[in-house]
């Protein structure tokens, strides 16, 4: 197995839902190793969700421990996650989360914006990322002009901009159609191979899963079946 | 630069969210700049009208008032109603004076009203107290104009006729008159036999010898002279004749005005200064002039040029002034001894100006006053500013009391419309700012932003409002609406009914002039609003946890 980059024990998440106690996430143990492409599949509620927003450092365990890269993800404080998430980490979600009053460029600009470019550089890099996705020729659009695949592919961009260790993606092809779908899964699955960057992909759907090297079944907030074990 | 462009971007594509909060901002900047503007307006109105004694370079006025006890610096002391009621006789009209019957008359009574005269020699003793830079002395009258027609009064008597019957017995014939009756009757032939005897009997008068006829003719001139003409005297007793006469027809016309004698000799203190006039002069020295209020001028017609006639004297109207309200103003203005003159008033005076040497002397030479003239009424520039009412003074008190509440309120509720806009805002970007968070952007940068776009929201705001803020003043200076201020002066006693209280009005249009501080201070309101409503959306970004947001259904 590659280099160890996510070691989680006995990691648990709850939520209040009125008097009760939902456990969305309870007791998982899990590693992931670098490069790896791994697709956590269940049903709605299985906390597939819960469980990829704490790998992502976008959420903090009730219980249990999470390291990255041997940092306790579970102790770091709010600025320390944040700089994580702008170096680490890529997110791709089902709703795409462009931000509607920029361009498809001005988007991916957004992500690299922190990291200090500015002016020709910053424009040129978003540019490229756009055209890694295939979508320069339409980089000056609003994201409501753009078909649901192409938002898809904006958010990918993005989620590239900072080269991402770890790119993690909550049912990408959640709101797309599966020829759609199809092409979203074989885009993340190629950048992982070019860039060696470790994929994790939230998804009910089967079919998705099943292009992943290693699948993780979830129920109820616990893993009922890792594949391989 | 990347931020600039996004904010620009939120700012434009969210147009009808920026639109309100712009224009919420503007609105409040622009009524705190008007209002403002207003309160300043008010202001500079009230030192017009409420500092009077400022504009006639006085500080003090000492006057004689009417007082229940007696004392005072009257002349033997005095000042009670029994001095008002005889300083003001000289009203009464005696039409036998006017003139003759039918002709036209124009007199005018010259009247102290309640403001007491006293000696100018009073005036004397004030000029040499300790703190005193000047003074001057003004006789301010109540002026009874009456013009008319002398009235005719004729008494018809009518008496009945009169009989007189005498009865008196005439004495006899003396017997000299008989000799000589009888020569007289020979002499025309005339005889005497016995007796006289009727005609036709024997005897009697005959003329030649018996049987001629009575000679009527020789016997009646031959009658003694007082037999001939009959003379007597009567006398009638005394009597009294007594008839109750109507009142004859008269159109005689009363006009009531104010007049003031002005020490012209000081042109710079008195009742009426130099800075008063409006158009025309002052007095120059010597000559039949007079000054009239522009109010009065107005009413009646007078300009400079025209004529007043006063008892026969006729004075040249030579300048129009406006005088301040709560002094001791007056519909005309005469020189003082011009107007003593014509008053019967030689060397008196009932007000008395006084100019301090520098304002901490006011109390102590209003004190030193009181304390020299007992009974004399002394009133400094409040006093005198307290009498002045009006709608001036309503809304400059509405002003002073809720102006700078009414700002403030004004003020925050743009503050609140454009944080609760902001947190509106923010509340339906929540997904996005987690997105932000999600993809790097520390808490810092996402703060920013939402501050960033609030900030340029007040800036948009702050112009807008000062442009309307502006817009308003300039309405407000072309339609402002008129306040009138009112002071009067004198007493309402009964003694002599409202004809002893003198009111002067001064009406003047609102504006609302602007200054640089305003506007800074509506730039100023307008961004610390957008600041406001950026902390506050601000707040709220920080506090949102990326996977809470994230997890929001928008």
């Amino acid at each position: 197995m590659s280099e160890t980059l996510f070691e989680l024990r006995g990691v648990s998440r709850n939520y209040r839902r009125g008097d009760s106690v939902v456990h969305a996430v309870d007791g998982i143990d899990l590693t992931v190793g670098a490069g790896e492409f791994i697709a956590l599949e269940g049903p709605s509620g299985s906390g597939k969700s819960t469980l990829l927003q704490l790998l992502g450092a976008l959420d903090r365990p009730d219980g249990g421990e999470i390291f990255f890269e041997g940092r306790p993800l579970h102790t770091l404080g709010d600025g320390a996650l944040a700089e994580l998430r702008l170096n680490a980490f890529g997110f791709v979600f089902q709703q795409f989360n462009l931000i509607q009053t920029l361009t498809a460029l001005e988007n991916v600009e957004a992500a690299l914006a922190p990291h200090g470019l500015r002016g020709a550089s910053l424009h040129a890099r978003a540019h490229n990322l756009l055209d890694e996705v295939g979508l320069a020729a339409r980089e000056t659009h609003l994201p409501v002009h753009l078909s649901g695949g192409e938002q898809q592919r904006v958010a990918i961009a993005r989620a590239l901009a900072n080269e991402p260790r770890v790119i993690l993606a909550d049912e990408p092809t959640g709101n797309l159609d599966s020829k759609t779908g199809s092409d979203v899964v074989d885009l993340l699955a190629g950048l992982g191979e070019r860039h060696g960057t470790t994929i994790v992909v939230a998804t009910h759907d089967a079919a998705l899963a099943a292009r992943a090297p290693r699948r993780v079944a979830m129920r109820d907030g616990s893993i009922i079946e890792a594949v391989p074990a | 630069m990347f931020y600039l462009r996004y904010l620009r971007s939120e700012l434009l594509r969210r147009r009808v969210r920026t639109a309100l909060t712009v224009t919420g901002l503007a609105l409040g900047v622009a009524l705190v700049i008007t209002i403002s503007g207003l309160s300043r307006g008010l202001d500079r109105a009230q030192k017009t009208a409420l500092n009077p004694l400022a504009g006639i370079g006085t500080d003090l006025t000492v006057t004689r008032g009417v007082q229940q006890d007696t004392g005072g610096f009257a002349p033997g002391g005095g000042g009670g109603f029994r001095d008002v009621i005889q300083s003001n006789q000289s009203v009464l009209t005696d039409l036998s004076k006017l003139g003759k019957p039918g002709a036209h008359f124009v007199h005018d009574f010259f009247l102290p009203g309640t403001q007491l005269t006293f000696p100018a020699s009073q005036g004397a003793t004030v000029s040499k107290l300790a703190g005193v830079a000047a003074s001057a002395q003004g006789l301010l009258l109540i002026a009874e104009h009456q013009e008319g027609t002398v009235p005719k009064i004729v008494a018809q008597f009518k008496q009945a006729a009169q009989t007189f019957r005498i009865r008196r017995r005439i004495t006899p014939l003396t017997a000299a008159e008989q000799q000589s009756l009888q020569a007289c009757l020979a002499k025309h032939g005339v005889t005497f036999g016995a007796a006289p005897q009727q005609q036709g009997q024997g005897g009697g008068f005959r003329r030649g010898g018996g049987g001629r006829r009575f000679d009527r003719g020789a016997f009646q001139q031959c009658l003694p002279a007082r037999l001939r003409t009959f003379i007597t005297t009567f006398r009638t007793p005394q009597q009294t004749l007594r008839q109750v006469l109507d009142p004859p027809q008269t159109n005689i016309k009363t006009t009531p005005y104010t007049i003031g004698g002005v020490d012209q000799t000081q042109p710079d203190i008195g009742l009426v200064t130099r800075k008063q006039v409006t158009s025309g002069r002052y007095f120059t020295s010597g000559g039949e002039e007079a000054l009239v209020a522009t109010t009065y001028a107005a009413k009646e017609k007078l300009k400079v040029g025209s004529a007043l006639n006063l008892n026969g004297t006729v004075f040249h109207v030579v300048g129009l002034v406006s005088p301040p309200l709560g002094g001791q103003t007056a519909d005309v203005y005469l020189p003082l001894k011009q107007l003593q003159a014509l008053a019967h008033q030689t060397g008196a005076a009932n007000v008395i100006l006084v100019r301090a040497d520098k304002s901490s002397s006011v109390k102590q030479v209003k004190s030193e006053i009181a304390q020299r003239l007992p009974g004399a009424q002394v009133a400094t520039a409040q006093d005198v500013a307290d009498r002045v009412t009006g709608s001036l003074v309503d809304a400059a008190g509405l002003s002073h009391n809720l102006g700078l509440v009414l700002e403030i309120v004004v003020a925050l509720a743009a503050f609140l419309l454009a944080a609760l806009l902001t947190l509106s805002s923010v509340g339906k970007r929540v997904r996005e700012l987690g997105t932000l968070k999600a993809i790097g952007w520390t808490q810092r940068l996402v703060v920013r932003q939402v501050v960033g776009e609030s900030v340029a929201q007040g800036v948009l705001g702050a112009v807008a409002g000062v442009v309307l803020g502006i817009l308003a003043a300039v309405l407000v200076g072309a339609f402002g609406p008129t306040l009138t201020a009112s002071s009067s002066t004198g007493s309402a006693d009964n003694l002599l009914g409202a004809a002893a209280v003198r009111t002067a009005h001064e009406t003047l249009t609102l504006k609302a002039p602007l200054s640089v501080t305003i506007i800074l201070l509506g730039l100023v309101l307008a961004l610390a609003g957008g600041l406001l409503a950026g902390a506050a959306g601000g707040l709220r970004a920080a506090r949102l946890r990326p996977a809470e947001a994230l997890r929001r259904v928008e």
